[in-house]
C-alpha cells in the first residue's frame, strides 16, 4: 500500500466510472423512459403526505358518493366507502413501493452474502450454503410465501419478510457464479500473494467487481417483489385497514366490482402495478446492458 | 325459511355442543297445539308445463358448499340444502314459520304435555319402493339418542327425548323428559333431523363414522331424488313426481358450486344459472339494471356484530385466555357501543340493504323482535364516550391512546374478522376510525374460520366480528348466551359466543322454555334481549337483508310469500319450498339477452390484468435470461 492509494486518489476512477455509466445509460431510451416512470411515481409516492390528508382516507372522514364512476373531484371515482380511487392509488404507492425496495434490500443483502461466502469459501461451507439455496429453489414460492405470513401474522412487516426470504435464492446462485469467475482472475491470486485475508479479499476484491451484476438483478427483483406484494395482499394477507395496490383489488374483487362492471375500481391499482413493474424492469435492462460487457453492442 | 342455527361459515358446529337441557321445552301459538294435515295437494306447485321432464332448474350451491352426504354428521349449509330436497321429515314449516304437515298428517298432545303422538300419512314409499313406515323415523330418532356419532350433527336437538317408539306403521309416540313444546320443530326441512330409511342404514349403523352415502340415486324420500355428486362442483336432482306436498315444477334440479358470488353472477348472467341464493349489496344494485333478473330482498334472519371478550372463563369460574382487562369495566365497553354509528355501517358497508341492530333476536321472526325503550338505546356519541372513559380514569399518553389505571395496560385492542367476509373488513375499517378518536388503539387480524374458531374457544381475544342466522325457534341463539354453554375446565363442550354468564338471564332463559303463552313468552325473551343489549359484551351492528337473484325468462315461482309494504319478503325456505315451487318460465319470455354493462368492463380489466401478467413474465424472463448468460 503506497501513500498514493488515497481514498481521493481512488475516488477519481471511480467518479469517472460513475459519469461513463450515466453517458451510456442516457443513450438508451427505454431505459430513460423506465427512469422517467420510477422517478414520477416515487416523488408522488414521497409527496403523496403534502396533499392527501387522514380526512381523504379516513372512511369516518369522507363524504363522497359511494362506488361512483368519475365525477367532478374525483377523476378516477369511488370505492364503496366514497374514497377517491385516484388518492387511493397515489397512496397506495407508498406501501407498495417501500414493501417491494424493502423486501429487495433484504433478498440482496442475503443473496449476496450466501453467494459471496458460497464462492469464497468453496469447501463444505460452500457446499452447505448451496444445498440450502437448492433446497429453497426447489420449494414452491408462493405457498411458501402463504404459509410464511400466515405464520408471522398480517402486514407490512411479514409480507416483506415472506418475500425476501422466497426471492434471494436466484441472486444467491448469480453472485457465487460472478465470485468463482472473479476469483480465478490473477489479481486475486496477487494479492493473496500479498498476504490478504479471507475478508479483505472478499470485500475489497470481489465484492466491488460483483456490485454491478448485484445492481442489475436487484432492480429486476424490485419488479417481481412488487407483484409478489400485490399478490399475497391481494389474498388476504395484508392488513385490512392499509391502502397498498394489493388490498385495493382484493376490497374491489371481493366487493363485487366485477359484477358491478366498476372499472375505475379494478384497473387503476392493476395500471399502476403494470407501470411501476415495466419502469423497474426497463431499468433493469438498460443497467444491464450498460454494465455487462458482454453485451455492449446488442 | 333460513331456519338453520348458523353462524356464518361456522354453521350448526355448535349445535353439537349444545348443552341437554336447552330445549326443555317451548310453546306454540295458542291452538295450534294439535294441528290437523289440510289436503295434501294444498302446497302443490299448479300444473307444470308439458314435458317438464326434460326442464332442468340451475341453483348455486351454498357457499359453504357440502361436507359430507351423511345426515347424521353434516353440519355444512349446502349439505343442509341437499338434505332437505332428498330426505323427509315429521313436520315441514310454513311461510310464517309455523309446522305443518309432511310425513306425519296430524300430531296431538297429551293433558301433561309429556307425550307426543304423530299420525303418519299411510301409503308412502322410499324411492326404492319400500314403504315409509313409522318404524323409520323411530329408528333414526332412537339411533341419535343413543348412539355418540348418530347424535354428532342433531344430538342437541333430542337430548330432551325420553323415548321414541312405533306402536304401528302409522304411529309414532315422542315421550319427553320434561315440557317440550317445540317438538314439532325437532324435524323439520333443513334445520330438523332427516329421516332416513332404515333398511338401508340398519348395516351402516356400526361404521357410521365411516359412511360417506354416496351411492347413487340416494334412497331416500323428498321433492327430490339425488342422482350423482361430485364434491366442489355440482349435486344432480331427479324430481319425484309422487311427492305428497306437491310435484315439483322442474323434472331435474342441478346445484352447482362456485369459489366466488361473481362467477356465479357472471353465470347467472349468461343464462347459464337460474337462482343464486344471498349475493353481496352492490352485486345486487348492479343486478338490479337486468331485465332478465327478478332480485328480492328477505327480511333479515340474522345479525352482525361484535363479541367482547370481557371475562373468559370455564364453568368452574377458571379464567382462561388473553382478553384485556378493561374489557372487564362496562365503562369501556358502553363507550365501544357509543363509539360505534350504526346508522353509517348500514349505509356504507350495506349500501343501505340493512336494519341497524339493536335487539339480539333477527326481525325476520316478529314475534321475538325487542327495541331498546326510548331514552334507553345507545346512541352514536364520540363526546359522550370519551367523557366517560375520561371519568373512570382512562387518561390518554402521549400517542393519543388510553391507559387502564388498574393494569396499567394502553387500551390496545385485537379485533378478529372473518378472513373471506367483506363486511367484516369494511366494518373494521370504521370502528377502527371511530375508536381511535376515543383513544382505543385496534389492531386487525384477519383469520381463518378455523383460526378464529380455535382462538374463540381458548379465549385468546378481544373483540371479534360475529353473525348468526337462526330459524323461527329462537331457544338455540338464546341459548348460547347461558352459563351452561362456557366450556369445560378442559377446553371441550362449550358453544358459548363472548363467555356471556348472567344469572338473571339464566332464570329467565329456563322461565322461557316453559311458558307456555306466546305473549308472555316474548315478553321474556324481550327481557332476555334488554340483558343483553345493557351488558354491551354482544353489540349487535346491523341485521343485513338477504338479496337473491333469479333469473325471470328460465324460472318462476322460486320466491316464496308475498312482500311488505316496503318490498321485502319473508325470510325465504329456498332450499325446501322454493325449490319445489319453482316452475319453468314460459317459452315466449326469453328476450333478448343484452350484454350488460359489466360486460365490456370485465374485457378491459382482463386485458389489464393479462398486461400485468405478461408484464411480471417478461421481467422474470428477463432476468432469467441475464442469469442463462452468466
Amino acid at each position: 500500500m503506497s501513500a498514493l492509494d488515497t481514498p481521493a486518489g481512488l475516488d477519481v476512477p471511480r467518479h469517472h466510472a460513475f459519469s461513463r455509466f450515466c453517458r451510456a445509460f442516457a443513450k438508451r431510451p427505454a431505459g430513460l423512459a423506465g427512469l422517467g416512470l420510477l422517478v414520477a411515481f416515487g416523488v408522488l409516492a414521497l409527496a403523496a403526505p403534502l396533499f392527501i390528508g387522514d380526512d381523504q382516507l379516513n372512511v369516518i372522514k369522507v363524504d363522497g358518493p359511494q362506488l361512483s364512476p368519475p365525477v367532478d373531484g374525483y377523476p378516477l371515482g369511488t370505492d364503496q366507502a366514497g374514497r377517491s380511487v385516484l388518492l387511493l392509488v397515489i397512496w397506495g404507492a407508498r406501501e407498495s413501493l417501500s414493501i417491494g425496495l424493502i423486501a429487495t434490500a433484504l433478498t440482496v443483502v442475503l443473496g449476496s452474502t450466501v453467494g459471496l461466502l458460497a464462492g469464497h469459501y468453496q469447501g463444505w461451507i460452500g457446499k452447505i450454503l448451496m444445498h440450502v439455496t437448492d433446497w429453497f429453489i426447489a420449494l414452491p414460492s408462493l405457498p411458501l410465501a402463504i404459509s410464511l405470513s400466515a405464520v408471522l401474522g398480517q402486514g407490512a412487516a411479514s409480507i416483506t419478510i415472506a418475500i425476501a426470504v422466497t426471492s434471494w435464492t436466484a441472486t444467491a446462485r448469480l453472485v457465487r457464479a460472478q465470485t468463482l469467475s472473479v476469483e480465478a482472475r490473477p489479481f486475486i491470486e496477487r494479492a493473496k500473494v500479498l498476504g490478504a485475508g479471507n475478508t479483505q479479499i472478499m470485500i475489497r476484491h470481489v465484492l466491488p467487481n460483483v456490485m454491478p451484476l448485484i445492481l442489475v438483478s436487484s432492480t429486476l427483483t424490485v419488479a417481481s417483489a412488487i407483484l409478489s406484494e400485490a399478490t399475497l395482499t391481494f389474498l388476504g394477507l395484508g392488513d385490512p385497514t392499509s391502502v397498498t395496490w394489493g388490498s385495493m383489488l382484493q376490497a374491489a374483487f371481493l366487493g363485487g366490482a366485477v359484477t358491478a362492471g366498476a372499472w375505475w375500481y379494478l384497473m387503476p391499482p392493476g395500471i399502476a402495478i403494470l407501470i411501476v413493474v415495466l419502469g423497474f424492469t426497463l431499468v433493469g435492462r438498460a443497467v444491464e446492458h450498460v454494465l455487462n460487457p458482454r453485451m455492449v453492442g446488442r | 325459511m333460513g331456519t338453520s342455527n348458523s353462524r356464518r361459515g361456522r354453521s350448526a358446529l355448535a349445535a353439537c355442543a349444545l348443552s341437554g337441557t336447552l330445549l326443555a321445552g317451548v310453546t306454540l301459538p295458542a291452538g295450534t297445539a294439535t294441528a290437523t294435515a289440510s289436503s295434501s295437494g294444498s302446497a302443490a306447485a299448479a300444473s307444470a308445463p308439458s314435458g317438464q321432464g326434460e326442464t332442468t332448474l340451475r341453483v348455486k350451491m351454498s357457499g359453504s358448499g357440502v361436507d359430507t352426504l351423511n345426515p347424521f354428521l353434516a353440519f355444512f349449509d349446502g349439505a343442509y340444502d341437499v338434505f332437505a330436497g332428498v330426505y323427509p321429515t315429521l313436520n315441514s314449516l310454513d311461510e310464517q314459520g309455523s309446522p305443518g304437515p309432511y310425513l306425519a298428517e296430524s300430531w296431538t298432545q297429551s293433558d301433561d304435555k309429556l307425550t307426543w303422538t304423530f299420525t303418519l300419512r299411510d301409503g308412502l314409499k322410499w324411492s326404492d319402493g319400500t314403504p315409509i313406515t313409522a318404524e323409520d323415523a323411530a329408528w333414526t330418532l332412537n339411533l341419535i339418542m343413543t348412539d355418540a356419532v348418530a347424535g354428532t350433527a342433531n344430538g342437541s336437538l333430542v337430548s330432551n327425548f325420553e323415548s321414541v317408539t312405533a306402536p304401528d306403521a302409522t304411529t309414532l309416540v315422542i315421550k319427553t323428559k320434561e315440557p317440550q313444546a317445540n317438538v314439532t320443530y325437532v324435524s323439520v326441512p333443513r334445520s330438523g333431523i332427516p329421516i332416513v330409511p332404515k333398511h338401508i342404514w340398519e348395516s351402516q349403523a356400526k361404521n357410521l363414522k365411516d359412511y360417506k352415502n354416496d351411492t347413487f340415486p340416494l334412497v331416500g324420500y323428498g321433492p327430490w331424488t339425488l342422482t350423482d355428486y361430485k364434491p366442489e362442483q355440482y349435486a344432480k336432482f331427479d324430481a319425484n313426481k309422487d311427492f305428497v306436498l306437491g310435484k315439483p315444477g322442474f323434472g331435474h334440479m342441478v346445484q352447482q358450486s362456485f369459489k366466488s358470488v361473481d362467477a356465479a353472477v357472471a353465470a347467472l348472467r349468461s343464462g347459464q344459472l337460474d337462482y343464486i341464493n344471498n349475493v353481496n349489496p352492490t352485486q345486487f344494485k348492479a343486478l338490479q339494471a337486468d331485465k332478465n333478473l327478478l332480485t328480492i330482498q328477505e327480511v333479515g334472519n340474522g345479525w352482525t356484530g361484535l363479541e367482547i371478550n370481557y371475562n373468559a372463563r370455564t364453568r368452574t369460574g377458571k379464567k382462561i385466555g388473553t382478553g384485556h382487562p378493561a374489557l372487564g369495566d362496562p365503562v369501556v365497553r358502553h363507550a365501544i357501543a357509543l363509539a360505534t354509528d350504526r346508522k353509517t355501517l348500514v349505509a356504507k358497508v350495506r349500501d343501505g340493504l340493512a336494519v341497524p341492530g339493536a335487539g339480539y333476536l333477527p326481525p325476520a321472526w316478529p314475534q321475538w323482535t325487542w327495541k331498546p325503550a326510548p331514552g334507553e338505546e345507545t346512541p352514536f356519541d364520540l363526546d359522550q364516550a370519551n367523557k366517560i372513559l375520561d371519568d373512570a380514569g382512562y387518561t390518554k399518553g402521549g400517542d393519543g391512546v388510553r391507559v387502564d389505571p388498574k393494569s396499567g395496560k394502553p387500551l390496545e385492542l385485537r379485533l378478529g374478522i372473518h378472513a373471506d367476509d367483506t363486511d367484516d373488513a369494511g366494518i373494521s375499517n370504521y370502528l377502527k376510525g371511530w375508536l381511535e378518536t376515543v383513544g382505543i388503539k385496534l389492531k386487525i387480524q384477519t383469520l381463518s374460520m378455523s383460526a378464529l374458531n380455535s382462538d374463540l374457544a381458548k379465549g385468546d381475544w378481544d373483540l371479534l366480528m360475529d353473525g348468526w342466522t337462526t330459524g323461527p325457534d329462537p331457544t338455540f341463539l338464546l341459548g348460547i348466551q347461558t352459563c351452561a354453554a362456557l366450556p369445560k375446565d378442559d377446553g371441550t363442550a362449550g358453544n358459548t359466543d363472548s363467555f356471556f354468564c348472567d344469572e338473571k338471564y339464566d332464570e329467565l332463559f329456563k322461565k322461557q322454555l316453559t311458558t307456555f303463552d306466546q305473549a308472555e313468552r316474548a315478553k321474556i325473551v324481550g327481557e332476555m334481549q334488554s340483558i343483553l343489549y345493557k351488558a354491551d359484551v354482544n353489540q349487535m351492528h346491523f341485521n343485513h337483508n338477504m338479496l337473491d337473484v333469479a333469473r325471470t325468462d328460465t324460472v318462476t315461482g322460486i320466491v316464496t310469500g308475498q312482500p311488505d309494504a316496503q318490498g321485502m319478503y319473508p325470510a325465504q325456505s329456498y332450499s325446501f319450498w322454493g325449490y319445489l315451487k319453482a316452475t319453468p318460465a314460459a317459452a315466449e319470455a326469453t328476450a333478448a339477452k343484452e350484454e350488460s354493462g359489466g360486460g365490456s368492463a370485465l374485457w378491459i380489466g382482463g386485458a389489464v390484468l393479462l398486461l400485468v401478467l405478461v408484464g411480471g413474465g417478461i421481467a422474470l424472463k428477463r432476468r432469467s435470461s441475464a442469469d442463462d448468460r452468466e
